[in-house]
């Protein structure tokens, strides 16, 4: 009689633990697609559903995918970092500095390969330095990373010349117009070069994070970093590679902000290091790391631009930061009640 | 082997000797005496009786701010959402004064509130974003840095949207601005500043003094052994982030006194100001460790560090780059002397 109570007992709770199972592996999709036909029905009365002017018309569409690049290029990296149970706040001011960086070389007459790939070099030395503090001057990862958010900002505002809200073509010297080619050019299906760039960067971190040892050491390290450490990992220098990625791919998402601005803002990259965080959690990952997805993260991102696109044709642009920490909270409790739970069972 | 782990346990108890907490303190206020005998050898006006007033008396908010994230530092959580908690704060009480239907202007339009029960409802107000905070962080064990990041934004946003994303600052009675001028003539000492000098002496008592500051660093240096022997860490963690709340609400409230207007984009990075004092104060990043005398010390090693740049007339852009260089030296150089005194 117990035993027969129990199996039924431990059926039920098989079946509810599925249920939970299938709703996490889904529900993001599910949320994207109601967050893009509420937006897509909320103006009807002006229009069918893919006119222009509304949420699907294409123009509207390729013009969220181009918004899009930046987030699209960093998230993916981003969620492997967050899979070993680290952070990076300094990502904004690390495209930040790279926009700066790379419009300054632009403007002074350097071609597009020299100053893309210097602006690569110099996001990878910005990882590099997150790295080194981390792991090798073990400060926590919060701090170390606010630090370089602070210093990197800094840094960015003092290449700007006094004067100038941002590097950009003056009296003197002109702006070339091949800046804009990479991020605004249409060159396949309406969209730039710097869309593609960043399907593709996804690509290759989906299977990275899946088919290399890469991904599986991330994992290892934020489940648990000491079982990994005894079990051969070097964890110091697994996670000081993620940092460096993570700077590389800030550099390349500050470039395409850069080229799309057609102007090196200082600022450009203020609250990036949010809408990733936004991402990545919406994407399941855990925030204490040991598991999540470079793929879910990209729908993440996907909604993350759709909100805040899809708001600033419905509601006064003062209304944006409200929504984003409201997104953003709704984030946090959704990945606790799916994710965390998880683990503690 | 076994005398000397005795030995070095029995070491923090010994009688008569400096605590680790007033060691830090005491080393930072020699890394204050140097930088202020290196600011003042080489900027010029700096050694002047006025100017180490000012250092104390410009930097009132962030040192007040500075009470409640240390303590909250010290459990060994963050709280990022007092710089948008003040911008709420100090929105909210201009909007509960300003008198009603006055005016065609949205923003000329508030409550028509008596303004001691508009500062005591925008106090609550501020105390709520932190109840808001402690119930994410002790309830449902979430991080505490991005759940006060979300509150920032919340809070802040807030503020956005009543003042439209500008500010407000018409219609307000005479009164609302008595308590952001008065002070002492010719000087500059204001109630604010007389407000932060109170709050440093009582969290001074508070924490030296009482069981609960004590338990709250037990919480800190171990959560779990804290939980085991009977405290109630959901309470103490809901206690702090509810003080840091009003901390940050007093501090709106005098700024937009003083101002005579609630800016929504007032004190846009005071969190990392008020994280950046406790740190170079010696608050452990880890928690469990620090003490509000060093936070104190902190904030004007900051203000002489910030006030020195102004005064070499180095461009504002550069206040990024140097707050970040001298955490991170102090962040070391503490370490350095901990781990010397102990070895």
């Amino acid at each position: 009689m117990t035993t027969v109570k129990t199996e039924s007992l431990r059926m039920q709770l098989d079946r509810s633990a599925n249920v939970r199972s299938i709703i996490k592996q889904f529900y993001i999709f599910v949320v994207l697609v109601l967050i893009v036909l509420t937006f897509s029905v909320m103006k009807l009365d002006q229009g069918g559903i893919f006119d222009r002017g509304q949420f699907l018309s294409p123009d509207s569409i390729i013009n969220l995918l181009r918004s899009a690049v930046p987030i699209l290029t960093l998230s993916g990296a981003f969620t492997l970092l967050m899979i070993s149970g680290h952070i990076d706040l300094s990502v904004g001011s690390a495209m930040s500095l790279s926009a700066v960086v790379y419009a300054w070389m632009v403007l002074n007459g350097y071609s597009f390969l020299p100053a893309f790939v210097v602006t690569l070099i110099l996001g990878c030395g910005l990882g590099f330095i997150n790295g080194y503090l981390v792991t090798k001057l073990r400060i926590t990862p919060v701090i170390a990373t606010l630090v370089t958010l602070s210093a990197f900002k800094g840094l960015a505002l003092l290449i700007v010349p006094d004067g100038l809200s941002a590097i950009k073509g003056s009296a003197g010297i002109v702006m070339p117009d091949w800046i804009n080619f990479y991020a605004r050019r249409e060159v396949f299906l309406g969209l730039p070069w710097a869309f593609w760039v960043a399907v593709f960067v996804i690509i290759l971190l989906t299977i990275l994070q899946r088919r290399t040892i890469l991904g599986k050491y991330a994992a290892a390290i934020g489940g648990n970093r000491l079982a990994a450490e005894l079990s051969g990992i070097n964890a110091v220098k697994m996670v000081w590679l993620l940092y460096i990625i993570v700077g590389f791919f800030a550099a390349l998402a500050g470039l395409a902000r850069a080229s799309y601005m057609s102007l090196g803002d200082p600022l450009s990259g203020d609250g990036m290091e949010m809408d990733a965080i936004i991402a990545v959690l919406l994407g399941g990952t855990a925030f204490s790391g040991g598991e999540g997805s470079v793929a879910k993260t990209v729908v993440g991102a996907l909604i993350v631009i759709c909100v805040t696109i899809g708001l600033m044709t419905v509601i006064p642009a003062y209304w944006q930061t409200v929504a984003k920490g409201t997104v953003l909270i709704t984030a946090v409790v959704l990945n606790h009640l799916l994710v965390q739970d998880k683990i503690n069972a | 082997m076994q005398a000397k782990e005795i030995k070095h346990l029995r070491k923090p108890l010994m009688v008569g000797k400096l605590s680790d907490e007033s060691f830090i303190t005491l080393f930072m206020l020699g890394i204050l005496a140097i930088v202020f005998a290196i600011a003042s050898a080489i900027v010029p006006n700096f050694y002047t009786v006025q100017n180490m007033l000012n250092l104390v008396t410009n930097n009132w908010f962030v040192i007040i701010l500075g009470i409640g994230v240390t303590f909250v530092l010290i459990t060994g959580n963050y709280d990022m959402s007092v710089g948008g908690n003040i911008a709420l704060t100090g929105v909210l009480s201009v909007y509960f004064c300003q008198g009603a239907n006055v005016s065609q202007n949205t923003l000329a339009n508030g409550l028509g509130l008596p303004y001691l029960v508009a500062v005591g409802l925008a106090l609550l107000c501020a105390m709520g974003v932190g109840a808001v905070n402690a119930f994410f962080i002790a309830k449902l064990k979430v991080p505490s840095i991005i759940v006060t990041l979300g509150t920032m934004m919340l809070a802040r946003g807030a503020a956005q949207v009543i003042t439209q994303g500008a500010q407000r600052n018409t219609s307000l009675p005479d009164a609302f601005g008595v308590l952001g001028s008065l002070g002492i003539p010719d000087t500059s000492i204001r109630i604010s500043v007389l407000v932060m000098i109170t709050l440093i002496i009582v969290a001074y008592i508070f924490e030296k003094k009482t069981v609960f500051a004590r338990r709250i660093y037990l919480i800190g240096a171990n959560r779990e052994a804290a939980r085991l022997s009977g405290i109630n860490v959901g309470k103490y963690l809901t206690a702090l982030y509810i003080l840091s709340g009003l901390l940050a609400g007093i501090t709106g409230i005098l700024l937009a006194s003083e101002f005579k207007a609630g800016v929504s984009s007032r004190a846009m990075g005071y969190e990392f100001d008020a994280l950046v004092i406790a740190l170079l104060g010696g608050v452990s990043i880890t928690g469990g460790f620090g003490s509000v005398l060093g936070m104190f010390v902190g904030a004007i090693i900051l203000s002489v560090v910030t006030s020195a740049a102004t005064g070499m007339l180095l461009s504002p852009d550069w206040q990024f780059t140097l707050k970040a260089s001298v955490t991170f030296i102090a962040i070391l150089a503490q370490r350095f002397a901990l781990d010397k005194r102990k070895a």
